[in-house]
């Protein structure tokens, strides 16, 4: 095994990493905020692919120019999530924690089956963007662009992320977190908040969705290749840890392109989830969890 | 409610909903209508849907077995009725609907079912049944070696389709003096990957090829970089995947994002054949072989093949591949059978399939026929090597059935 071929292992599997970190920052945002488990993020995640590739189609603009724009989509998709279902869901009170599971997986099952009524079950890629395809080699290493940009983006994402911690809208946001019932008495609207918590995280999946759309195919299925990684980064990172969902992220990432290299690649989810299992019983708030 | 207005409703529905003709023949059809495998399954359906309007229909005539119209004429003209379901590509969703399609819908046979893992348990029922099972487009060659009575399959499998592979490496290092001495092999973690790869294993042993990697990998993987780097650091002659189309998407991309290209890949089929992989992998594809069962551009050797692709194309809008091809020509089989048996009964047709013997210019596809042994398997359906160029799968072998020369290790 050559040295080359462990730094470009360990390249992939940051790059990797940095997508799953960002896929799962959306879901982490908004369990820390309200302790609900969104089970339709990873269609959240297809939204946003099946958004870029519509309008790449019909504006003809590049994906990462469709950046903002399918961002701001999400975030209206986020919001009215929680406005129609999620605000309902919460005010019910008997069995609140399985309405809590069953609306967003029912979500899950209808945005999957809607997209596979408007757009049929075929495999769709972007071939013909800026980055599609495309590889620069740097001293024996090769690093292809389109992961690269990807990998840029998620860490403005979360430095966007982070920096709105510190305002004031952030720090409204985790009074809320700390003690929904408090702060209506301090003026706050715990209900805008929720929404805005939705649209933020269905936002940041967003910004994912594009920049995966750029290398990765497209299908109503698509979400669920990640969701599962994403809930298994967000229990490693810690509930509500956005820093935690960043760590994790690039652990598994890394965690998963090793095995695949030295284990048989069939087994390569052994060891993400063998360090999930560890966390889980040393440490079950998990590396960064607060709660 | 009363009784009578109860009464008036179910009156009303028996208006609205079709009675069947009383002599229609009732085929069950089992495929992934939703889930990853959704757009395999819907084409599948199309297909079926044509080859029964074929057979029921009043087409103009089309030069093949079946292709006069007018239903099956030693059962008074009756009809073809397709009744399908949805596996989800799940072995236990497709067991239960088999039984389904038996008890409630009153199926004489069933076909199916595109993953070889849902064949598996499609098949076990149907024995327990005792109705006929047409696997129209499972490659396992497990599949017929499990002692079942009500087995058929017209389509080649993966021993087969693999043989012909070998066959082709020995002949195009005859030809172009590039001769192949070492594989890599690369394959899901079903089934299908895992039946294909253990063939191929046997064969490049046999052929005294080094077998230079032998990756198992795990099917719809977000990530299939670790892979390719390992495919890159072995470097074979021909790698040889055996992937659904999610997965060959992802590899040719992988090898592609380290700068590997590889001296040639020659694959299983599947997903490799699917039009969402030409379209998908773009000037990625260009140059992949693969075994095929059909050879759509054979059209002066398979007459048929034109007027049975026009009547595709209205309904599907998209060329018949090696999947659709093979499920009219199973159908179609499945149908003659019926005809012979002049009952439509279960044991009836499984005598008539057993005494299948059709002539491959009876059919669209390049075989030498249709004749089952004892297991079920048909044993003249002989594969073709296609690669893909300018987007589009052409014949490259066998020689004598080519329509163009191999590009090869270039």
């Amino acid at each position: 095994m050559t040295a080359e071929l462990i730094l470009q292992t360990l390249l992939s599997g940051l790059l990797m990493g940095l997508i799953y970190a960002l896929v799962a920052a959306g879901l982490s945002l908004i369990f820390g905020l309200m302790d609900v488990v969104n089970f339709a993020h990873g269609e959240l995640l297809m939204v946003a692919m099946f958004a870029t590739l519509v309008l790449h189609n019909l504006l003809g603009l590049d994906p990462l120019l469709l950046l903002p724009i399918v961002a701001v989509l999400l975030f209206g998709v986020g919001m009215a999530i929680y406005r129609l279902l999620i605000a309902r869901a919460l005010s019910v009170t008997f069995n609140t924690g399985m309405v809590q599971i069953f609306v967003t997986f029912g979500l899950a099952i209808f945005i999957r089956g809607a997209a596979q009524f408007f757009f049929g079950g075929e495999f769709r890629s972007i071939n013909n963007s800026w980055l599609a395809n495309k590889t620069v080699a740097l001293a024996g290493i090769y690093i292809p662009l389109p992961q690269l940009a990807a990998s840029v983006v998620c860490l403005l994402a979360f430095a966007l992320l982070l920096a709105i911690s510190k305002t004031e809208f952030g720090r409204a946001l985790e009074a809320t977190r700390e003690d929904r019932e408090a702060v209506g008495l301090i003026g706050i609207d715990r209900d805008r908040i929720f929404a805005i918590g939705w649209g933020m995280g269905a936002a940041a999946v967003g910004v994912a969705g594009v920049m995966l759309a750029n290398f990765y195919y497209i299908s109503p299925q698509v979400g669920a290749n990640f969701a599962l990684i994403a809930y298994v980064t967000v229990a490693l990172g810690g509930f509500g840890s956005l820093g935690g969902a960043l760590i994790a992220g690039i652990v598994i990432g890394e965690v998963e392109a090793l095995s695949a290299l030295v284990l048989e690649p069939s087994l390569k989810q052994v060891g993400m989830f063998a360090i999930y299992l560890a966390v889980l019983m040393f440490r079950p708030r998990g590396l960064f969890g607060r709660l | 409610m009363s009784v009578s207005r109860i009464a008036l409703g179910a009156f009303l529905l028996s208006l609205a909903t079709p009675a069947f003709a009383a002599d229609d023949i009732i085929i069950g059809a089992i495929y992934p209508l939703t889930g990853n495998g959704a757009q395999v399954g819907l084409d599948a359906k199309a297909a079926y849907e044509v080859e029964a309007d074929i057979i029921n229909g009043t087409h103009p005539k089309i030069p093949m077995l079946m292709g006069e119209g007018g239903g099956l004429k030693n059962l008074g003209g009756a009809h073809i009725k397709l009744v399908f379901a949805d596996s989800q590509g799940d072995p236990q969703k497709a067991r239960a609907e088999a039984e389904r399609l038996i008890t409630q819908e009153h199926v004489v046979a069933i076909v199916g079912s595109y993953t070889s893992a849902t064949a598996a348990t499609i098949s076990q029922v149907t024995d327990r049944y005792e109705i006929p099972y047409m696997s129209a487009d499972n490659s396992s060659p497990s599949l017929n070696q499990r002692g079942l009575k009500w087995f058929f399959r017209t389509s080649p499998h993966d021993e087969m389709f693999s043989a012909a592979m070998f066959g082709f490496f020995k002949d195009i290092g005859a030809k172009t003096g590039k001769p192949v001495k070492s594989v890599a092999l690369f394959y899901e973690d079903s089934i299908f990957g895992t039946d294909s790869s253990n063939v191929q294993r046997k064969l490049a042993g046999a052929a005294g090829l080094t077998v230079a990697a032998d990756i198992k990998y795990r099917a719809n993987s977000p990530s299939l970089s670790s892979e390719a780097q390992r495919l890159k650091a072995a470097d074979a002659d021909v790698i040889l995947p055996s992937s659904y189309t999610s997965d060959a998407l992802s590899i040719v991309r992988s090898m592609n994002e380290i700068a590997y290209k590889p001296k040639a890949i020659v694959a299983q089929a599947a997903g490799f054949q699917e039009s969402g992989f030409l379209t998908g992998a773009g000037p990625l594809a260009e140059g992949i072989l693969s075994r095929s069962s059909f050879a759509g551009d054979a059209i002066k050797a398979r007459p048929a093949i034109v007027p049975v692709q026009e009547l595709f194309k209205a309904k599907q809008n998209k060329s018949l591949n090696d999947n659709t091809s093979r499920e009219i020509t199973a159908l179609q089989i499945l149908a003659d059978a019926i005809n012979r048996s002049g009952t439509g009964k279960p044991a009836d047709i499984r005598t008539a399939l057993i005494a299948t013997d059709v002539k491959g210019i009876d059919t669209i596809m390049p075989w030498v026929g249709v004749k089952f042994d004892e297991t079920g398997q048909n044993i003249e359906g002989t594969p073709v090597i296609q690669q893909v160029k300018d987007g589009t799968y052409v014949t490259v072998w066998p020689f004598d059935v080519a329509t163009t020369d191999a590009v090869w290790m270039k």
